[in-house]
Protein backbone atom coordinates (compact mmCIF):
# COMPACT_ATOMS: atom_id res chain seq x y z
CA UNK A 1 0.00 0.00 0.00
CA UNK A 2 1.62 3.48 -0.69
CA UNK A 3 1.88 6.54 1.27
CA UNK A 4 -0.87 8.57 -0.87
CA UNK A 5 -3.66 5.80 0.50
CA UNK A 6 -2.59 6.34 4.10
CA UNK A 7 -2.73 10.19 4.29
CA UNK A 8 -6.39 10.07 5.67
CA UNK A 9 -5.76 7.22 8.31
CA UNK A 10 -3.26 7.83 10.93
CA UNK A 11 -5.40 9.94 12.75
CA UNK A 12 -7.96 6.86 12.63
CA UNK A 13 -5.64 4.55 13.47
CA UNK A 14 -4.59 6.43 16.32
CA UNK A 15 -8.04 6.47 17.77
CA UNK A 16 -8.76 2.84 16.77
CA UNK A 17 -11.42 3.99 14.59
CA UNK A 18 -10.02 1.90 11.23
CA UNK A 19 -10.67 -1.80 10.73
CA UNK A 20 -8.78 -4.49 11.61
CA UNK A 21 -7.30 -4.45 7.61
CA UNK A 22 -6.50 -0.99 7.76
CA UNK A 23 -4.66 -1.06 10.90
CA UNK A 24 -2.82 -4.38 9.54
CA UNK A 25 -2.17 -2.11 6.30
CA UNK A 26 -0.66 0.87 8.15
CA UNK A 27 1.38 -1.66 10.54
CA UNK A 28 2.68 -3.57 7.76
CA UNK A 29 3.50 -0.08 6.06
CA UNK A 30 5.23 0.97 8.86
CA UNK A 31 7.25 -1.30 10.01
CA UNK A 32 9.09 -1.84 6.14
CA UNK A 33 10.55 1.94 8.35
CA UNK A 34 8.81 4.53 5.80
CA UNK A 35 10.35 7.77 7.13
CA UNK A 36 6.93 10.08 5.42
CA UNK A 37 4.65 7.95 7.42
CA UNK A 38 6.43 7.87 10.73
CA UNK A 39 6.44 11.44 10.94
CA UNK A 40 2.41 11.64 10.31
CA UNK A 41 2.13 9.48 12.60
CA UNK A 42 4.26 11.53 14.90
CA UNK A 43 2.15 14.82 13.63
CA UNK A 44 -1.19 12.25 14.02
CA UNK A 45 -0.15 11.80 17.68
CA UNK A 46 -0.22 15.32 18.57
CA UNK A 47 -3.71 15.75 17.15
CA UNK A 48 -5.15 13.22 18.87
CA UNK A 49 -3.62 14.70 21.75
CA UNK A 50 -5.00 17.66 20.90
CA UNK A 51 -8.36 16.36 21.09
CA UNK A 52 -7.97 14.14 24.21
CA UNK A 53 -7.56 17.55 26.17
CA UNK A 54 -10.82 19.22 25.10
CA UNK A 55 -12.80 17.96 28.44
CA UNK A 56 -12.00 20.08 31.18
CA UNK A 57 -9.36 18.96 33.80
CA UNK A 58 -10.63 17.43 36.26
CA UNK A 59 -8.88 17.26 40.32
CA UNK A 60 -9.07 13.79 41.01
CA UNK A 61 -9.70 12.31 44.88
CA UNK A 62 -6.52 12.55 46.72
CA UNK A 63 -6.15 9.07 47.48
CA UNK A 64 -5.53 8.45 44.16
CA UNK A 65 -2.20 9.73 44.46
CA UNK A 66 -1.55 8.21 47.94
CA UNK A 67 -2.25 5.04 46.48
CA UNK A 68 -0.06 5.58 43.47
CA UNK A 69 2.97 6.78 45.79
CA UNK A 70 2.67 4.10 47.71
CA UNK A 71 2.86 1.39 45.09
CA UNK A 72 5.55 3.30 43.34
CA UNK A 73 7.94 3.50 46.12
CA UNK A 74 7.20 -0.46 47.25
CA UNK A 75 8.70 -0.54 43.66
CA UNK A 76 11.45 1.74 44.16
CA UNK A 77 12.41 0.16 47.53
CA UNK A 78 15.83 -1.84 47.33
CA UNK A 79 15.43 -5.56 47.27
CA UNK A 80 16.43 -7.14 50.40
CA UNK B 1 12.49 31.59 42.54
CA UNK B 2 10.63 28.52 41.84
CA UNK B 3 11.24 27.82 37.94
CA UNK B 4 8.90 24.61 37.15
CA UNK B 5 11.02 22.22 35.70
CA UNK B 6 10.62 20.95 32.30
CA UNK B 7 8.23 17.47 32.00
CA UNK B 8 11.39 15.79 30.13
CA UNK B 9 13.94 16.44 33.55
CA UNK B 10 11.10 15.10 35.72
CA UNK B 11 10.56 11.99 33.86
CA UNK B 12 14.52 11.54 33.80
CA UNK B 13 14.76 11.50 37.25
CA UNK B 14 11.50 9.09 37.36
CA UNK B 15 13.68 6.61 35.68
CA UNK B 16 16.20 6.60 38.14
CA UNK B 17 13.24 5.93 40.62
CA UNK B 18 12.92 9.20 42.24
CA UNK B 19 9.61 9.27 44.24
CA UNK B 20 9.27 13.05 44.35
CA UNK B 21 9.67 13.71 40.40
CA UNK B 22 6.96 11.30 40.30
CA UNK B 23 4.89 13.09 42.19
CA UNK B 24 5.55 16.31 40.91
CA UNK B 25 4.53 15.43 37.49
CA UNK B 26 1.62 13.61 38.84
CA UNK B 27 -0.10 16.86 39.98
CA UNK B 28 0.93 18.88 36.60
CA UNK B 29 -1.24 16.41 34.92
CA UNK B 30 -3.18 14.08 36.61
CA UNK B 31 -6.33 16.46 36.62
CA UNK B 32 -5.84 16.37 32.26
CA UNK B 33 -5.53 12.71 32.09
CA UNK B 34 -7.85 12.88 34.79
CA UNK B 35 -10.65 15.08 32.81
CA UNK B 36 -10.46 12.82 29.84
CA UNK B 37 -10.61 9.00 31.96
CA UNK B 38 -13.52 10.43 33.69
CA UNK B 39 -15.04 12.06 30.19
CA UNK B 40 -14.55 8.81 28.84
CA UNK B 41 -15.74 5.76 31.72
CA UNK B 42 -19.67 5.81 33.42
CA UNK B 43 -18.16 5.91 36.76
CA UNK B 44 -15.73 7.82 38.76
CA UNK B 45 -14.29 4.33 40.38
CA UNK B 46 -13.24 3.28 36.90
CA UNK B 47 -11.68 6.70 35.87
CA UNK B 48 -9.45 7.09 38.47
CA UNK B 49 -8.32 3.14 38.27
CA UNK B 50 -7.22 3.81 35.12
CA UNK B 51 -5.75 7.26 36.18
CA UNK B 52 -3.90 5.04 38.83
CA UNK B 53 -2.71 2.60 35.93
CA UNK B 54 -1.54 4.97 33.48
CA UNK B 55 0.96 6.91 35.90
CA UNK B 56 2.29 3.24 37.12
CA UNK B 57 2.55 2.22 33.70
CA UNK B 58 4.61 5.55 33.41
CA UNK B 59 6.95 4.63 36.11
CA UNK B 60 7.51 1.36 34.96
CA UNK B 61 8.27 2.71 31.17
CA UNK B 62 10.35 5.63 32.42
CA UNK B 63 13.38 4.22 31.44
CA UNK B 64 13.13 3.65 27.91
CA UNK B 65 10.76 6.60 27.55
CA UNK B 66 13.30 9.17 28.70
CA UNK B 67 16.10 7.70 26.69
CA UNK B 68 13.16 8.57 22.98
CA UNK B 69 12.91 12.54 24.19
CA UNK B 70 9.53 12.48 23.25
CA UNK B 71 6.33 14.49 24.87
CA UNK B 72 5.65 12.93 28.57
CA UNK B 73 2.66 14.42 28.66
CA UNK B 74 1.53 13.90 25.21
CA UNK B 75 2.08 9.92 26.18
CA UNK B 76 0.20 10.23 29.57
CA UNK B 77 -2.72 11.53 27.25
CA UNK B 78 -2.45 9.29 24.18
CA UNK B 79 -1.80 6.14 26.68
CA UNK B 80 -4.75 7.04 29.15
CA UNK B 81 -7.51 7.65 26.48
CA UNK B 82 -6.17 4.17 24.58
CA UNK B 83 -6.36 2.19 28.28
CA UNK B 84 -10.15 4.38 29.12
CA UNK B 85 -11.93 3.39 25.64
CA UNK B 86 -10.36 -0.03 26.37
CA UNK B 87 -12.18 -0.45 29.37
CA UNK B 88 -15.45 1.28 27.83
CA UNK B 89 -15.48 -1.38 25.42
CA UNK B 90 -14.61 -4.46 27.54
CA UNK B 91 -17.83 -3.07 29.39
CA UNK B 92 -19.83 -2.75 26.27
CA UNK B 93 -18.75 -6.36 25.94
CA UNK B 94 -19.26 -7.56 29.56
CA UNK B 95 -22.87 -5.78 29.19
CA UNK B 96 -24.34 -7.14 26.37
CA UNK B 97 -27.51 -6.76 27.17
CA UNK B 98 -27.42 -4.13 30.56
CA UNK B 99 -30.27 -2.15 31.19
CA UNK B 100 -30.52 1.12 32.90
CA UNK B 101 -28.47 -0.71 35.53
CA UNK B 102 -25.67 -2.44 33.58
CA UNK B 103 -22.57 -0.74 32.87
CA UNK B 104 -20.99 1.00 30.12
CA UNK B 105 -22.66 4.37 28.46
CA UNK B 106 -25.23 2.56 27.85
CA UNK B 107 -26.64 3.15 31.37
CA UNK B 108 -27.01 6.86 30.29
CA UNK B 109 -29.97 5.74 28.13
CA UNK B 110 -33.68 6.34 28.47
CA UNK B 111 -35.48 7.51 31.89
CA UNK B 112 -34.18 4.59 34.45
CA UNK B 113 -30.72 6.27 33.96
CA UNK B 114 -30.67 7.00 37.90
CA UNK B 115 -27.42 7.59 39.36
CA UNK B 116 -25.02 7.72 36.40
CA UNK B 117 -24.87 11.27 35.03
CA UNK B 118 -25.40 11.93 31.79
CA UNK B 119 -22.60 12.84 29.75
CA UNK B 120 -22.62 14.85 26.37
CA UNK B 121 -19.63 13.91 24.32
CA UNK B 122 -18.10 16.79 24.42
CA UNK B 123 -15.23 18.42 22.59
CA UNK B 124 -15.54 22.31 23.67
CA UNK B 125 -12.97 22.41 26.62
CA UNK B 126 -14.77 25.89 28.37
CA UNK B 127 -18.04 25.50 27.76
CA UNK B 128 -19.58 21.72 27.26
CA UNK B 129 -23.24 21.64 25.80
CA UNK B 130 -25.17 18.76 24.36
CA UNK B 131 -24.86 18.04 20.69
CA UNK B 132 -28.00 19.96 19.69
CA UNK B 133 -29.30 19.36 22.73
CA UNK B 134 -28.91 16.03 22.83
CA UNK B 135 -26.78 13.46 24.23
CA UNK B 136 -25.06 10.96 22.77
CA UNK B 137 -25.79 7.81 23.35
CA UNK B 138 -24.11 4.50 22.51
CA UNK B 139 -25.58 1.11 22.44
CA UNK B 140 -23.34 -1.68 23.66
CA UNK B 141 -22.09 -3.76 20.87
CA UNK B 142 -19.24 -5.87 20.35
CA UNK B 143 -16.30 -3.97 19.04
CA UNK B 144 -14.36 -4.64 16.44
CA UNK B 145 -10.97 -6.95 17.25
CA UNK B 146 -6.80 -5.41 17.65
CA UNK B 147 -7.75 -2.05 16.36
CA UNK B 148 -6.00 0.38 19.08
CA UNK B 149 -2.77 1.09 18.60
CA UNK B 150 -2.41 0.14 22.49
CA UNK B 151 -2.91 -3.75 22.20
CA UNK B 152 0.22 -3.18 19.47
CA UNK B 153 2.17 -1.28 22.06
CA UNK B 154 2.77 1.51 20.19
CA UNK B 155 6.64 2.74 20.29
CA UNK B 156 7.69 5.71 22.14
CA UNK B 157 9.32 6.98 19.34
CA UNK B 158 6.09 7.51 17.16
CA UNK B 159 4.78 10.20 19.82
CA UNK B 160 5.96 13.82 18.95
CA UNK B 161 8.28 15.86 20.50
CA UNK B 162 8.32 17.99 23.26
CA UNK B 163 7.99 21.43 21.70
CA UNK B 164 5.55 20.64 19.31
CA UNK B 165 3.10 19.74 22.43
CA UNK B 166 4.18 23.33 23.64
CA UNK B 167 3.09 24.72 20.65
CA UNK B 168 -0.46 22.81 20.74
CA UNK B 169 -0.84 23.59 24.50
CA UNK B 170 -0.01 27.19 24.12
CA UNK B 171 -2.88 27.31 21.41
CA UNK B 172 -5.36 24.88 23.00
CA UNK B 173 -8.15 26.95 23.31
CA UNK B 174 -8.24 28.75 19.71
CA UNK B 175 -7.65 24.97 18.68
CA UNK B 176 -10.94 23.71 20.22
CA UNK B 177 -13.38 26.74 19.27
CA UNK B 178 -11.46 25.68 15.91
CA UNK B 179 -12.97 22.36 16.32
CA UNK B 180 -16.53 24.01 17.51
CA UNK B 181 -16.63 24.90 13.78
CA UNK B 182 -17.39 21.54 12.42
CA UNK B 183 -20.82 20.75 11.01
CA UNK B 184 -22.71 18.59 13.26
CA UNK B 185 -22.26 15.43 12.21
CA UNK B 186 -18.43 15.53 11.71
CA UNK B 187 -18.50 16.23 15.17
CA UNK B 188 -20.82 13.54 16.44
CA UNK B 189 -18.82 11.39 14.45
CA UNK B 190 -15.37 12.74 15.45
CA UNK B 191 -16.44 12.81 19.19
CA UNK B 192 -17.61 9.08 18.75
CA UNK B 193 -14.36 8.35 17.90
CA UNK B 194 -12.21 9.88 20.14
CA UNK B 195 -14.45 9.32 23.44
CA UNK B 196 -16.63 6.48 22.71
CA UNK B 197 -14.02 4.57 21.15
CA UNK B 198 -16.14 3.34 18.23
CA UNK B 199 -14.71 1.78 14.70
CA UNK B 200 -15.91 3.64 11.79
CA UNK B 201 -18.82 0.86 11.08
CA UNK B 202 -19.91 1.42 15.34
CA UNK B 203 -20.13 4.97 14.67
CA UNK B 204 -22.35 4.05 11.42
CA UNK B 205 -24.84 1.66 13.64
CA UNK B 206 -24.87 4.21 16.35
CA UNK B 207 -25.81 7.53 14.58
CA UNK B 208 -28.39 5.36 12.03
CA UNK B 209 -26.49 6.48 8.60
CA UNK B 210 -24.76 4.86 6.17
CA UNK B 211 -21.03 4.03 6.79
CA UNK B 212 -19.71 5.28 3.16
CA UNK B 213 -21.59 9.22 4.47
CA UNK B 214 -20.03 8.25 8.01
CA UNK B 215 -16.78 7.19 6.61
CA UNK B 216 -16.34 10.52 4.54
CA UNK B 217 -18.10 12.30 7.42
CA UNK B 218 -15.17 11.43 10.02
CA UNK B 219 -12.24 11.54 7.41
CA UNK B 220 -13.43 15.15 6.66
CA UNK B 221 -13.38 16.24 10.60
CA UNK B 222 -10.04 15.04 10.92
CA UNK B 223 -8.87 16.57 8.04
CA UNK B 224 -10.55 19.90 9.16
CA UNK B 225 -8.98 19.36 12.27
CA UNK B 226 -5.16 18.55 11.61
CA UNK B 227 -5.18 21.66 8.84
CA UNK B 228 -6.26 23.83 11.28
CA UNK B 229 -3.80 23.15 14.04
CA UNK B 230 -1.20 23.35 11.35
CA UNK B 231 -2.43 26.76 10.58
CA UNK B 232 -2.95 27.79 13.96
CA UNK B 233 0.05 26.25 15.22
CA UNK B 234 2.00 27.32 12.36
CA UNK B 235 3.55 23.57 11.44
CA UNK B 236 2.07 23.99 7.91
CA UNK B 237 5.14 23.91 6.04
CA UNK B 238 6.94 21.05 8.27
CA UNK B 239 3.99 19.04 7.50
CA UNK B 240 3.61 19.07 3.54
Amino acid sequence: MGCQHLEEVYELWWLGALSEQGCLDLREHLARGCQHCLARVRDAAGTVYMLGLAPKPVRPRPRVKAELLRQISRKAAPNR
Amino acid sequence: MNEEQPAENLLARVARHDVAAMSELYDRYAPRVYGLTAHILPSRDAAEEILQEVFERLWSESPSLSQEGRSVVAWLVVTAREAAVDRLRALRQDAPTAGPQGPGVNAEKGPGAGTRKSKALVIAPTAPKSLDGKTAVMRPRPADAARTPATDSVPSAWLPPPKEITLIDDRLVLLHKAIDQLPTLQRQALELAVFGGLSESEIAAEMGEPLGKVRTSLRAAVTFVKHRRRAVCGTWAANI
